[in-house]
């Protein structure tokens, strides 16, 4: 794919802080913070269920917009960290945050498997690459089986199932949709941190051209290592995130297809943007959420998907938050234009 | 929704119904039968099914609808009418807890009637018991349906199906098995569990039994054949999803098992397509397990339920046990509910009244159904043997009382509260 | 030490299985440089609609005839209309593209005939060989063969053909071969024929060995993308060795203690482990 990432940035550095950014942001978060007392149970719990997957397409974007990477291994990974928090969560009776940072743990060393052999390939072969270490984790977690309560490693609950702890803040379900909010801003500004920082810069120059890196003195293979370990553990915050949502994870639920899936609506929703894992979110469990209240009939559902799956990928390269923001741009050089030749 | 089939099976419905149906719609009768529509203040009630995904698990959600229709044609509950609604939870536990809070906080429901589904059970649990909603499920699958306060299914489960279907081989052909291969699908706390009781079972007469846990996605079923062979049994239980169970059988024609081993399977193989689909190779060679009486019993209950689904059912509703299973669901969720004070109708008093049913009896049961207030429900445990035969599952007479050992719990409570024979 | 020999047989007979869906998604590839995720939806298509002529009592020679050709004219309208639009995009917008073909075929299919239980016959099912002491019936004989020898074939007429030769020219870059007076559209139109002919045959056939179900044939596509993965995409014969010895090895760790449950894994395993053998060398991208 041509690199678009320098698109839109403008030349001259600027030092200030962005502070229209951050008063977006912090209304963005107080408009989120008052949300729930305006949804329905159900839309509340389909929302959280968005809040996980906000933070899994944003572990998509971070591999495909810093270093053009294809994985279509990541939901995947979030079966892992969402696996590893549920074990700590039954078998150490641990609080919430040592579950979730554990998963997150656990899902980046997976993410490091599956980057190492994909570190010398590009393009369709990695995609491939991942989609078969995708298929094995399938296997993996088909077989066994996500914890429920029972002891050991690989135990089995033989009674009752036990559900995975709420945070201590976060028992019910409004306010556990603002924990998982606040853990999707987190991860959003370790994103950002990183890309401003070293790591982003060494990524921006291996991006452009990995000789001229080399030449650089940029260690490639460890900020590539560097970066499927982050883009794992953002997935396995995910899986900890969906975990403690529903209280339990289904073996079946983590296809390799569903990996891919999520790829797509990445792209679909715009993988250079910020708004982008957002809108992925969104139309990975807002958008049949609503097919479903509407009582519209599975099957129907899943064909309105691929229809619009193949009618977004056809007209849009840049993503949905590319058009929002290219219809965006068009509005304020419609209102700047009147200005202008106003004054 | 089968819409092609549904078309030929609205006009040929239509025909039977013209030529006998006057029979049955003139003999539903449901609640209080008062034959009058029910006016007053709709008491909302829901259920959960899977309806898209890898099988459509819903016949027990569609007839406790049909119930529930019949109901409100007949004086509803004591006057008040019943809003049943029906979600559809995709085999998704997201899904499913989605819908629990649409049915349970949005819609206030004071009870869930008919539920059938392999994932709501694991991820509605919590939900179920904070807002201590009563779940009277039609059909319950995983190990988790089983094991909780306040979920009780009418049907008895794949575990105790399982061992009672290996019990009556056994019985039929006494002295003569003692291996058991059960096959099962890998997940653990609905494949793997449902063998257990059986191997259990086996291995208490002096036999042995091999659990083959395999992966549903995989494409190999003669792998698994040879598999099960190597082990020599006598018996071979499969006990999956009636969707996966035909390539196994297909597999086991290929190698010509059906005159070397006896084969079996749980009341997931019962529906009236498996004998055509596994084909003629298996008449007479494979035992169904059944978790209530067949449905033509001609009994009045069993007759009451084909009427309801006759009148106020769709065409392309199953007729199948899952069907039973939600109709009696529906029913004494009814009784239960025109025993109390209609204005005090609420989510609390419900969960009372259930939990103080100590005896509910139908002739599609083998023996008295329950709820009662203990920590688990699983409340049927006997039913009939089914034989493939001539494109049917032709059901044995006799009633066959599971001796599965994790019921020794249930028993003690049966006791408890006068049921125990 | 457990019996391993019936697992020989039972491992041919899945990678006949293997065989079959691998060369379909290699020949399109290699004809279009689409990776098909929607191969195993279209053949599922193929199967359902033979099964359904069949149950009105139609004549089987017809089901199979019209089930195939179904599946040939959704490719085709699939490779006209859709693909013909993402040329110029890579080719992971592509692949994906076919994945949301897939989805919206599933959905089709899901609401049309739900999943119930079912079963595919051919009249070859009645027939069978037995090869050390497990029988195999004729339907896994010529599903075994039509995968060798449509691999043969394919293989003689991308090289010996006039229109292979363009194909190939296609694949490799389609500005140039325009220029240079290859019909695209007609010639892309044909590979897609020939992709939804053996998705079509594939599909029926497959149906009848494993399960006539929507979502299983469906994403029976990601293991039969691993076969392909062993042939690099590109050689054919190296796609049919390994898939052979995928499903051999898959069937022989059936009866082995520990690892037995996890077998399903072995297309994936292998996949990778033949990528990292084929990158082993560094090499370093100039842009």
């Amino acid at each position: 794919m041509t690199d678009r990432s320098l698109e839109g940035v403008s030349l001259a550095v600027s030092s200030r802080l962005p502070f229209r950014e951050i008063a977006l942001c912090a209304g963005a978060l107080a408009a989120l913070y008052f949300l729930p007392s305006f949804l329905t149970g159900y839309w509340l719990r389909v929302l959280i269920s968005v809040a996980a997957l906000v933070v899994a397409s944003l572990s998509v974007s971070v591999l495909f917009a810093q270093l053009g990477m294809v994985s279509l291994a990541q939901f995947g990974l979030l079966g892992v960290g969402g696996w590893f928090a549920l074990r700590i969560s039954h078998g150490m009776g641990a609080p919430f945050e040592l579950a979730l940072l554990t998963g997150g743990a656990a899902a980046a060393l997976v993410g490091l498997v599956v980057g190492l052999p994909a570190l010398r390939m590009r393009g369709l072969y990695l995609a491939i690459i991942t989609l078969m270490m995708a298929g094995a984790i399938q296997v993996l977690i088909s077989a066994f089986g996500f914890p429920d309560g029972g002891a050991g490693i690989l135990g089995k609950s033989t009674g009752a199932r036990v559900m995975m702890a709420r945070p201590f803040l976060a028992q019910g379900d409004p306010a556990y949709f603002r924990y998982a909010v606040v853990i999707a801003a987190l991860c959003y500004l370790l994103v950002l941190a990183h890309v401003r920082g070293r790591p982003g810069r060494a990524w921006a120059m291996i991006r452009r051209g990995e000789v001229c890196a080399l030449a650089g003195g940029v260690h490639i293979v460890a900020y590539k290592v560097w970066a499927f370990a982050l883009a794992g553990f953002l997935a396995g915050i995910a899986g900890g995130l969906l975990a403690g949502g529903v209280g339990q994870l289904d073996g079946s639920a983590f296809p390799a297809s569903q990996s891919i899936m999520l790829f797509a609506l990445t792209i679909v929703g715009g993988a250079y943007s910020s708004f982008g894992p957002i809108i992925a979110g969104l139309l990975l469990r807002a958008f049949p959420a609503l097919l479903n209240e509407l009582h519209v009939d599975g099957n129907i559902a899943t064909m309105v998907f691929g229809v619009g799956l193949l009618h977004a990928l056809m007209t849009a390269p840049q993503g949905i938050a590319g058009q929002l923001g290219d219809a965006f741009r068009a509005v304020g050089k419609f209102f700047k234009g009147n200005g202008g030749t106003a004054a | 929704m089968n819409s092609r089939s549904a078309f030929l099976a609205i006009i040929v419905g239509t025909l039977v119904a013209g030529l006998t149906g006057t029979a049955y719609a003139a003999d539903s009768k449901c609640g209080a039968n008062t034959g009058k529509p029910a006016t007053g203040e709709p008491i909302v009630i829901g259920g959960i099914v899977s309806v898209t995904g890898p099988d459509n698990f819903s016949s027990s959600g569609l007839a406790a609808a049909a119930y529930f229709q019949c109901l409100n044609a007949n004086g509803g509950v004591n006057g008040r009418p019943v809003k049943y609604l029906l979600e559809d939870d995709a085999w998704n536990p997201e899904q499913s807890s989605q819908v629990a809070a649409k049915l349970i906080r949005d819609q206030k429901a004071v009870v869930l009637v008919g539920n059938m589904s392999f994932v709501d059970c694991g991820a509605n649990q919590g939900l179920y018991e904070k807002e201590d909603i009563m779940v009277v499920a039609g059909v319950g699958v995983p190990r988790d349906c089983f094991f909780q306060k306040n979920y009780a299914p009418t049907n008895a489960g794949p575990r105790v199906s399982n061992t009672k279907a290996v019990m009556d081989v056994a019985q039929s052909y006494p002295g003569k098995i003692k291996r058991l291969v059960c096959i099962a699908p890998n997940i653990p706390n609905v494949g793997e569990w449902s063998c257990t009781g059986a191997v259990a079972w086996i291995k208490k007469q002096g036999g042995d039994g091999k659990i083959i846990a395999f992966d549903p996605g995989s494409l190999d079923a003669t792998s698994i054949i040879l598999e099960a062979m190597a082990f020599k049994p006598d018996v071979i239980s499969v006990g999956t999803p009636k969707g996966m169970a035909v390539p196994i059988f297909a597999a086991a024609e290929e190698q010509g098992l059906a005159d070397k081993v006896h084969f079996t399977g749980p009341a997931s193989l019962y529906n009236l397509d498996f004998p055509r689909a596994i084909g003629k190779y298996w008449d007479g060679k494979v035992t169904v397990d059944m978790e209530l009486k067949a449905a033509d019993a001609g009994t009045p209950d069993m007759q009451n339920w084909l009427a309801v689904m006759e009148k106020y059912g769709k065409a392309s509703d199953p007729r199948d046990t899952f069907s039973q299973a939600g109709y009696l669901a529906a029913r004494v969720t009814a009784e239960t509910m025109l025993k109390l004070d209609p204005i005090r109708i609420d989510r609390q008093s419900v969960t009372a009244a259930l939990r103080n049913v100590k005896r509910f009896e139908s002739d599609m049961f083998c023996s008295p159904w329950y709820i009662g207030d203990g920590p688990r429900h699983n409340a049927n445990h006997a039913g009939p043997v089914s034989l493939v035969k001539d494109g049917k599952l032709i059901p044995k007479p006799a009633c066959i009382e599971s001796e599965d050992p994790e019921l020794d719990d249930v028993h003690v409570y049966e006791k408890v509260i006068g049921l125990a024979k | 030490m457990p019996d391993f020999t019936p697992f020989l047989v039972s491992g041919l007979a899945l990678a006949a299985t293997y065989v079959l869906s691998a060369v379909g998604i290699v020949v399109l590839y290699r004809a279009s440089g689409v990776v098909n995720f929607a191969q195993g939806a279209v053949g599922a298509l193929a199967a359902f609609i033979s099964w359904s002529i069949v149950e009105r009592g139609g004549p089987e020679s017809l089901s199979w005839l019209v089930g195939v050709a179904v599946a040939t004219i959704v490719s085709l309208a699939y490779g006209r209309l859709i693909a013909t639009r993402l040329v110029s995009t890579d080719p992971i917008t592509r692949a994906v593209a076919t994945l949301s073909f897939a989805l919206i075929l599933l959905g089709f299919m899901g609401y049309l005939w739900g999943e119930a239980p079912r079963r595919l016959r051919l009249p070859t099912d009645t027939m069978s060989f037995e090869l050390l002491g497990v029988r195999v019936t004729l339907t896994r004989a010529i599903a075994f063969g039509l995968g060798v020898s449509v691999t043969a074939v394919v293989m003689l007429f991308l090289s010996h053909s006039r229109m292979g030769l363009q194909m190939r020219a296609l694949a490799s870059n389609r500005e140039l071969s325009a220029m240079l007076g290859v019909r695209v559209f007609r010639i892309d139109g044909w590979a897609w024929v020939i992709s939804g002919v053996l998705a079509g045959v594939s599909g029926v056939l497959l149906a009848d060995l494993q399960r006539l179900s929507g979502q299983a044939l469906t994403f029976a596509v990601i293991p039969a993308i691993a076969a392909a993965v062993i042939g690099r995409f590109a050689s054919l014969p190296a796609t049919v060795a390994g898939a052979l010895a995928i499903g051999v090895c898959e069937a022989l760790l059936t009866p082995v203690p520990v690892i037995g449950p996890f077998r399903s894994a072995t297309p994936f395993i292998f996949a990778v482990g033949a990528m990292l053998w084929m990158q082993r060398k560094p090499v370093f991208v100039y842009r």
